[in-house]
């Protein structure tokens, strides 16, 4: 209590007259001025220590005619974050960017634009970024006056690479279609040699309009959708999804369907764990370590199948709570499976480690430095593999987290080693958590308990770490119980910017090994 | 050298080790039998996405682990659609990935099987409507065979390969 007034106060004697607007446990919201916002933003940012967790507008009509953007910061596990909102009323369409003193600001200000049709003034780069150019002039699609189901034309443009220019300088191009089977995306390198000069990220190729979508659902369908924001990580996005709307629909999750909401997304984070050590270590070419890890994701994912009916647990999450109990005899056999896994994973630990030519690929390779990690609001294990401490299951615990605690995987380094490590020592945690989950988990209900029709214009925000680290939902009520706008963010929002500056010195082919240690998600960040 | 042997001797063999798929809903029809002819001793699958959320793709490359390990069945994966035999796209058509799909269609040698895999190839799934979606898969190009689900069980898709493979009115 003490950290959160002391926050409170440097804000209100760094800016006298600015008075909170709403204060809960956990959330500081300052309606202010957008004139003030560049300087607000950069005293959170540089003398506070905030991340900038979250940038994103919303289209108030027709409640009300006008835009709000909200930015919302994050500061160390025991500071509330804070959400600061500006509006632009009527016509207006401009505001300030923050991009030249806040990095991290940088796509999620292009997103607007694109998004809205709000200028970001000021913004260093005003490319396009979902929308590509072959998107005629003036489509922006979460404006609330453009339908749902409008089918876009076409106009020829092409998008302005940045080019590096000078003797024996080659660009490469990769992408959208990849040599794997992975999700599509292209990349463009400059090269001299085979060290990288400048890496370019452009993705939002698979763009579906999740977020559009969302907005004709109702707070109670929209759970489908969520699960399939990105496939890999469903009950992530599911629970993100279910605690924003047990928020705004006043349910309390009983306390057995909180311990098994902890165990499906550990369940989610080993298989997915144990598939990316064995694609790292397939990267360099050590076919064998793939082989087993990837006959042990499996194994787990026959679990799962066994559990919910789902190998990949769709289905499993509900509001309020969980869709099925899991029964006592179920929660022996899965420790049983994991006990088994972990014998077997401690084994291929030590016969990785022994190979120094694997060592070698690993060490130095891809460095993302703290300080660039911090510019860019990195999170989850990208960021633990830098020495960014930051973990949702701790700075805000949600789920079962509060009575499991969970510790942490902290690396410095920022290598391709590192990321391996912290994803390594995160599944004998997740295995370590399970146990503890079976051992106190209550009995009781799993079913939600009678709802409560919100009123429009209510919203809510919600955390949770997956397996790649935070994922944010931003939840706004319209009428009839249906959804005014759900602001969707994946870690790998932030986290594919980062990449960028992870490879340049780096050859070229090891790129692959490099993205592969971040493991980000195309779907996630395309929404 | 020793702790890798005795990890390999101690695992066994593990293929085929996965519950098994119930026949697929409906048989695939004489013409496309008869288009995978060539294919029968070996398939070479190129894997597209077109905007799906990545389950299909895990799915896909879950083929290839040791459990399932396709290439008995002389199934491989390519690099590129140049050396493909099939493609094999997952997802709705997005609005941005439409023009990346008919390119990859048009450089991948005739004669070509087309598998739509998962709910959303066949007919968008959720994503159904949307603005940044086109439609299915068959709206832009032909499609020979569907594999529903979402996603679709890696021993599903076996069953569906095989059965386009070694149709029953053969044996």
């Amino acid at each position: 209590m003490t950290n959160q007034l002391s926050l409170q106060q440097r804000i209100h004697m760094a800016f006298p007259g600015l008075a909170a607007a709403y204060s809960v446990d956990g959330l500081l919201h300052y309606r202010v001025e957008k004139s003030r916002i560049p300087e607000l933003t950069q005293f959170l940012h540089e003398k506070a220590r905030g991340r900038l967790a979250l940038l994103f507008a919303v289209d108030c009509r027709p409640l009300a005619e006008k835009y709000e953007i909200q930015y919302l910061f994050a500061f160390a596990s025991d500071h509330p974050w804070v959400l600061l909102t500006i509006e632009l009323a009527g016509h207006d369409r401009l505001f300030t960017s923050i991009t030249p003193s806040v990095h991290a600001a940088q796509w999620y200000e292009r997103e607007i634009r694109d998004l809205y049709g709000l200028i970001p003034q000021g913004h260093p780069d005003l490319r396009r970024l979902v929308r590509h150019e072959h998107w005629p002039k003036g489509t922006h699609p979460l404006q609330k006056a453009f339908p749902w189901n409008k089918t876009i034309g076409r106009q020829q443009a092409d998008y302005r690479f940045r080019h590096i220019e000078g003797e024996g300088v080659f660009e490469v191009p990769v992408g959208p279609i990849h040599a794997g089977i992975i999700e599509p995306g292209h990349f463009r390198f400059s090269v001299a040699g085979e060290p990288i000069m400048q890496l370019e990220v452009r993705h939002f190729w698979k763009h579906r309009g999740i977020e559009k979508l969302f907005e004709q659902q109702t707070l109670s369908t929209a759970i489908a959708l969520a699960e399939r924001v990105s496939g890999d990580t469903t009950i992530g996005h599911s629970l993100a999804y279910c605690q924003a709307a047990e928020t705004l629909l006043h349910i309390d999750v009983p306390r057995r369907a909180r311990y098994l909401r902890s165990l499906l997304l550990e369940l989610e984070r080993l298989h997915n764990h144990l598939g990316d050590v064995g694609a790292i270590c397939n990267d360099t070419a050590y076919a064998l370590a793939h082989a087993h890890c990837s006959r042990m994701k499996e194994l787990l994912l026959q679990l799962n199948d066994r559990l919910t009916g789902s190998r990949f647990l769709r289905g499993a999450m509900a509001i309020g709570g969980v869709t099925k109990d899991v029964s006592a005899i179920e929660l022996s056999e899965i420790v049983a499976v994991l006990d088994g896994i972990e014998k077997d994973f401690a084994e291929l630990e030590s016969i990785i480690f022994a190979n120094a030519s694997l060592t070698d690929r690993l060490e130095t390779t891809g460095v993302l430095t703290e300080r660039t990690g911090w510019d860019h609001g990195v999170v989850g294990v990208v960021g633990r593999a830098s020495g960014i401490d930051q973990d949702v299951r701790r700075d805000r615990p949600f789920a079962a987290y509060d009575e499991v605690p969970v510790n942490i995987a902290l690396y410095r380094y920022g290598d391709v080693r590192a990321r391996l490590r912290v994803r390594m020592d995160e599944i004998h945690e997740s295995i370590r958590l399970i146990r503890e989950i079976r051992a106190n988990i209550p009995q009781g209900p799993v079913a939600p308990a009678a709802a409560h029709r919100p009123q429009p214009g209510q919203w809510a925000l919600s955390a949770v770490e997956g397996w790649r680290g935070e994922i944010l939902y931003f939840v706004m009520t319209g009428e009839q119980g249906s959804i005014h706008r759900c602001k969707v963010r994946d870690p790998s929002f932030v986290n594919w910017p980062a990449i960028q500056w992870a490879v340049v010195g780096n050859i070229l082919p090891d790129f692959p090994l490099i993205n592969k240690s971040f493991n980000l998600s195309y779907a996630g960040n395309d929404l | 050298m020793f702790r890798i042997l005795k990890k390999s001797l101690k695992t066994g063999i593990v293929t085929g080790q996965h519950p098994h798929a119930d026949q697929p809903a409906e048989s695939p029809s004489q013409a496309v039998c008869e288009k995978a002819m060539p294919f029968r001793q070996s398939l070479t699958i190129r894997e597209v996405d077109t905007g799906s959320c990545n389950a299909c793709e895990m799915e896909m490359n879950a083929l290839a682990n040791p459990i399932y390990d396709i290439e008995r069945f002389g199934v491989h994966i390519a690099a590129s659609p140049r050396h493909a035999d099939a493609l094999v796209v997952t997802g709705p058509v997005t609005v941005n990935m439409e023009g990346a799909l008919k390119d990859v269609h048009k450089q991948t040698p005739d004669p070509k099987l087309v598998i739509a895999l998962g709910d959303c190839a066949i007919n968008c799934g959720v994503f159904k409507g949307s603005y940044a979606v086109t439609g299915p898969v068959d709206r832009h190009i032909p499609v020979d065979v569907r594999i529903p689900g979402c996603p679709p069980r890696p021993a599903e898709i076996l069953k569906a390969l095989e059965g386009i493979r070694r149709p029953a009115s053969w044996k």
